[in-house]
């Protein structure tokens, strides 16, 4: 009862950070001389890339932590990740298209960090499908755990390999003060959400383990949750 | 030191054996990748000047996909008769095997891109002379990077009931920067007359190292017969 009112009480914080932020970016901070109003999109941007990095950071370590220990609760805590990263990645490659079709006029072109992005999202989209596709749990847990490894020691030479690539996307930005911390801002509702769906997920999955486990344990299928059953938790 | 080579010496060699004797990957891995090679040139038919330029991504895409085959073909045959099973029970460290599996692996891509090159460089009207030996180093580090993942996913997945089409999809994102930093130094070697090396061929030394020291250190918990 006491986690349920803390776990309201994170989500109704987000929110609230939500609105504080887009008032701020919206009402109080100046629109940016060249850009103008498509530039208020950076403000969102750049906190869900840095929180994608994390998410594929979390996937990273926690695959390391259940090669290492073998518990269940890591390879969750995995999954869980891996899921936001695909999220919050999507969210940096639709904000990144609609500032380079305001700022470029064009929705797509093979610039170093859109390419980035996309090999990012690919990378760890294939993570969740490839979980997916394998039914014995165990064997998920070890493939998952070892692709998360190799995947994120991928993400530096990903980078790398992009800058070989002919670049018009902007290496800095001239921020004005208040432009500065609007953007120092808007970290926390986006930080915040992350870290929240990263926990709400993984409670999920150790919810559908504990129901898998029990069902096996009795012997006996539980077909009041099918899809829980059959392995779906991936 | 010299039993771990007489170890590995003897696993490449049994694995080229077989292969020797069934020559069942190369032949399918051969015969694949002059088909997409064929299907690219038809596709571009219309426009051979854009091929011209574009042979060193051509000849990627069929090693990627002639690769994944034979990845998953030379661990399928460990999947026969339980021979796994016996080569997890024999002294020998994971380590060993996973070194011999890439070598042979190693040695027959490099064959098979002996093979595909040639056909593609015919195809396309591309001219290799300015830079031969240029041409073989790139692809050749390249190609020790790809074995090294290849080789680890290979065993990874296979003992999954979806190995083939699981692997290209685990394979294909991890590989990209391999891709990317070899066209480059392609076309810079032959479109600008660039030597390799800068950033394209040190990406292509980092992937190779940190996926072998990689691939080395996880594959003891990876093979389940």
């Amino acid at each position: 009862m006491k986690n349920n009112a803390l776990r309201i009480l994170y989500w109704v914080v987000t929110l609230l950070t939500f609105v504080g932020a887009i008032l701020l970016v919206f009402a109080w901070t100046p629109d940016e001389a060249t850009m103008g109003m498509i530039q208020k999109i950076f403000y969102f941007h750049l906190p869900i890339a840095i929180n994608t990095f994390l998410a594929c950071m979390t996937v990273f370590v926690a695959s390391l932590g259940y090669l290492s220990t073998r518990q269940t609760w890591w390879d969750d805590l995995a999954l869980a990740a891996a899921k936001v990263s695909v999220l919050l990645c999507t969210g940096v490659l639709g904000t990144g298209m609609l500032w380079a079709h305001g700022a470029w006029g064009v929705w797509w072109t093979w610039s170093p960090r859109l390419t980035f992005s996309f090999m990012l999202w690919l990378l760890y989209v294939v993570y969740v499908l490839v979980r997916a596709s394998i039914e014995s749990p165990q064997r998920r847990a070890v493939v998952a755990a070892v692709y998360g490894v190799v995947a994120f020691l991928d993400v530096p030479l990903v980078y790398l390999s992009v800058k070989l690539l002919p670049d018009i996307h902007p290496s800095s930005i001239g921020l004005s003060d208040s432009m500065r911390l609007t953007l120092g801002l808007c970290f926390i509702p986006i930080t915040l959400l992350a870290a929240g769906l990263i926990w709400e997920r993984y409670h999920l999955a150790r919810y559908e383990r504990a129901k898998r486990d029990a069902a096996r344990h009795d012997g006996e299928e539980d077909h009041r949750f099918p899809v829980i059953v059959t392995g779906g938790g991936a | 030191m010299t039993s771990t080579l007489r170890q590995v010496s003897m696993l490449i060699v049994k694995d080229l054996r077989i292969e020797g004797r069934t020559r069942q990957t190369m032949g399918l891995v051969l015969v694949l990748g002059i088909l997409i090679v064929s299907v690219l040139g038809l596709g571009f038919s219309q426009t051979p000047q854009l091929a011209a330029l574009g042979t060193p991504a051509i000849l990627w895409v069929a090693y990627l996909f002639s690769g994944v085959l034979c990845f998953e073909k030379t661990m399928a045959v460990e999947r026969q008769d339980g021979a796994l099973a016996g080569l997890l029970l024999a002294p020998i460290d994971r380590g060993v095997i996973y070194l011999s599996k890439l070598i042979s692996n190693l040695a027959l891509m490099l064959a098979v891109a002996a093979i595909i090159t040639p056909v593609g460089i015919l195809f396309f009207g591309f001219d290799l002379s300015p830079a031969p030996d240029g041409f073989v180093l790139i692809i050749s580090i390249s190609m020790l990077g790809f074995a090294a993942v290849g080789t680890l996913f290979a065993a990874l997945v296979s003992s999954t009931r979806l190995a083939g089409g699981l692997l290209a999809l685990v394979i294909f994102p991890v590989i990209l920067p391999l891709v990317i930093a070899s066209t480059h130094q392609m076309t810079a070697l032959f479109r600008d007359g660039v030597p390799p090396g800068g950033t394209g061929l040190t990406i292509l030394l980092a992937f190779d190292a940190i996926f072998l020291v990689t691939s080395w250190l996880v594959f003891e918990v990876v093979l389940e017969p």
